[in-house]
């Protein structure tokens, strides 16, 4: 019977889970996900987290409570401490195996090896054979299932840079026809916010899918390519070492510069750190020119959608507004 | 008579208005909601019939504030939006050229900035409600004096007294520690609206270009002493419209007149609902670990709505019509 590796649906799923999942199979195990986010799933990462983490974090601790207790041999959650040459990502990610360790109990083995490409891209090789041997399968053995899972993993970017969203382009991996999606929309909107906090419906409080049924089609920094993200974020002064936040930040103002949105919102999950920053960047570059609506959105614990509904609908009115005056 | 009529549920108050054919507002109800938005919605109806001429012929019916859908549902509306499109649609209408609207209202203040008649941008007040009206309404009752003369007391403070405006519990502390060191009320209320200008302006107005002419409006700009603490800390004459406390209704009426222009009925239902009875209850739906607080609406024994089902298990049954 193949070993069970549990990936949570949380934090990176949303980048790295097509690559994660094929990498894992071709090293013989069954790859298990952890349930839709539900109440249930982020009362119990609340209640085990530590009270100052970010919404993400505190979430992500319920996805792996949910992992264990499906009975998984193994919880895969790779230290990820960088992806870009000299960036990082959030260091709470970095830090994530060990708060889990500390504070989750009856957990399985929890596969931790470390990505680290600050200095060099082909350092992940290191972590290929760690993940590897922890699996029982030798280096040359791992190196080919990395290939083969970086090949998915173009090929998901690839479909997300045709304008899908990851859920989307994950069931198209998956062999599935791509929905079509309706044509009865007048404008189109950036969402701009960590993955994790966009692509969860239910911590977004399904703002796309709201988003959607009012007309608006959306488009996220994801749609883009890196070389459009990284002529967007050009115009900073300073280069931003934050991957995630510089994928946000250059996104948004790609969509502004090209004209191609007409409006940008940015969700930011209370108690982030690099949101409260970035948020404030794109805001500021943005008001600046004046050109295009923006809106910030908080996320927090809160269930009630009142004011997230209101905030959407006032957004969209402006927007649709502006434009016929013009 | 014909004309529409505008209806905010808010959380501290309930406000009708009705608007003839030449959107002159003839009647304006100012009501507290006290937690009953349905209650307050039913009294306001009676009211405002028995005000209103015999065979006055509603055309149409808007709703707007933190109720709206619930309203909507019960009177049967034509147009349901949110609070910041009826704030400025009705500002814009009254005040033409407006460029500023400042509304502070029982447990939510919004800037709109309004550039040629159009919104151009809107911020709202996040997670915390400190500077909002019910926080005055808190330290009014705390004094021991009536919140209509909050203002006027207010007005008189020559030093107005430094208080801490960031959060209402720090506010609240700082204006206990000024009292007991011997600052006189009128000075120390001064203060307070000096503060909670201080951060509405830091907050909520934060970043935005305030341009002239500014109107206040909301429930708050009944208090004298705000005002000038905003015009103190912008530098320029803030108008307060007339019908400053029930703005919210007024764009709401003036949004049904849009809806129904187009040749459609209104689907007003009659001041008759104001005598039928409503029941509002809700369930834990146990159909999957999210456990949905679905709230239910029954008109007469009869449900006419559910929401707050994330699925639309609850919601879509009764609109299928397969649902007792």
């Amino acid at each position: 019977m193949p070993v069970r590796v549990g990936i949570p649906r949380a934090l990176l799923y949303y980048y790295y889970f097509p690559l994660w999942k094929e990498f894992l199979e071709r090293l013989g195990a069954e790859v298990v996900v952890s349930d839709r986010t539900t109440k249930g799933i982020l009362t119990r990462g609340v209640q085990h987290c530590v009270d100052e983490a970010c919404l993400p974090v505190k979430l992500a601790f319920g996805h792996v409570q949910n992992l264990v207790d499906k009975g998984v041999d193994f919880i895969f959650l790779p230290r990820m401490v960088s992806v870009a040459h000299r960036e990082y990502i959030c260091p709470k990610f970095l830090g994530f195996p060990d708060m889990v360790k500390q504070n989750i109990t009856g957990l399985p083995t929890v596969l931790d090896t470390a990505i680290n490409q600050r200095k060099k891209q082909r350092d992940i090789h290191q972590f290929t054979r760690q993940v590897g041997a922890a699996l029982g399968k030798g280096p040359i053995q791992s190196w080919l299932a990395f290939q083969r899972a970086w090949e998915t993993h173009q090929k998901y970017m690839g479909l997300l840079e045709q304008g899908l969203l990851p859920e989307e382009a994950m069931s198209v991996l998956a062999g599935k026809e791509p929905k079509q999606t309706a044509d009865n929309t007048d404008l189109t909107v950036a969402v701009i916010g960590h993955p994790y906090n966009i692509y969860d419906p239910f911590i977004s409080m399904n703002l796309i899918n709201r988003l959607r049924k009012s007309g608006a089609r959306v488009l996220t920094a994801d749609n883009l390519t890196e070389q459009m993200v990284n002529q967007g974020v050009k115009r900073l002064p300073k280069k931003l070492f934050w991957t995630l936040s510089r994928r946000m930040t250059g996104g948004a103002f790609n969509y502004h510069d090209q004209g191609k949105v007409d409006g940008i919102i940015h969700v930011a999950a209370f108690a982030c750190g690099p949101d409260s920053m970035t948020g404030e960047l794109i805001e500021r570059f943005i008001r600046r020119e004046g050109k295009v609506p923006f809106m910030n959105i908080n996320l927090d614990e809160h269930t009630g959608e009142a004011g997230i509904v209101t905030r959407l609908e006032a957004f969209l009115d402006m927007v649709r507004w502006r434009r016929t005056a013009v | 008579m014909k004309g529409y009529l505008g209806i905010d549920v808010g959380s501290v108050s309930t406000n009708i208005v009705f608007m003839d054919e030449d959107t002159n507002v003839l009647e304006s109800l100012y009501l507290r909601t006290n937690g009953q938005p349905v209650v307050a919605v039913q009294r306001g109806l009676k009211q405002i019939s028995e005000k209103l001429p015999p065979h006055t012929v509603v055309r149409g019916v808007g709703t707007t504030g933190s109720g709206r859908q619930l309203t909507g549902i019960v009177v049967g509306a034509d147009a349901i939006k949110n609070e910041i499109t009826a704030h400025a649609v009705a500002a814009s209408h009254l005040v033409p050229g407006v460029q500023t609207v400042l509304e502070i209202g029982g447990q939510d203040s919004k800037i709109i900035i309004l550039r040629n008649g159009v919104v151009t941008d809107f911020a709202m007040n996040t997670v915390c409600a400190a500077g909002t009206g019910s926080f005055l309404d808190q330290q009014a009752s705390r004094l021991n004096i009536a919140i209509e003369e909050f203002g006027d007391i207010a007005l008189r403070g020559k030093t107005p007294v430094r208080i801490a405006g960031r959060c209402a519990v720090f506010a609240e502390s700082d204006m206990i520690h000024k009292q007991q060191m011997g600052f006189n009320l009128e000075d120390i209320l001064a203060g307070l609206c000096e503060a909670l200008v201080r951060n509405y302006l830091n907050n909520v107005g934060k970043g935005k270009e305030i341009l002239g002419p500014v109107v206040f409006q909301g429930g708050v700009a009944a208090n004298a002493g705000m005002r000038r603490a905003f015009e103190r800390a912008i530098g320029m004459e803030v108008h307060v419209p007339k019908y400053f406390n029930v703005m919210g209704a007024v764009g709401a009426a003036l949004l049904a007149r849009d809806a129904v222009s187009r040749g459609v009925p209104t689907r007003f239902k009659g001041f008759g609902v104001a005598d039928l009875e409503y029941k509002a209850g809700s369930f834990e739906c146990d159909g999957c670990p999210n456990l949905c607080e679905v709230i239910e609406m029954a008109e007469a024994g009869r449900v006419i709505a559910r929401w707050g089902d994330r699925c639309g298990k609850w919601s879509n049954a009764l609109a299928a019509g397969n649902c007792s």
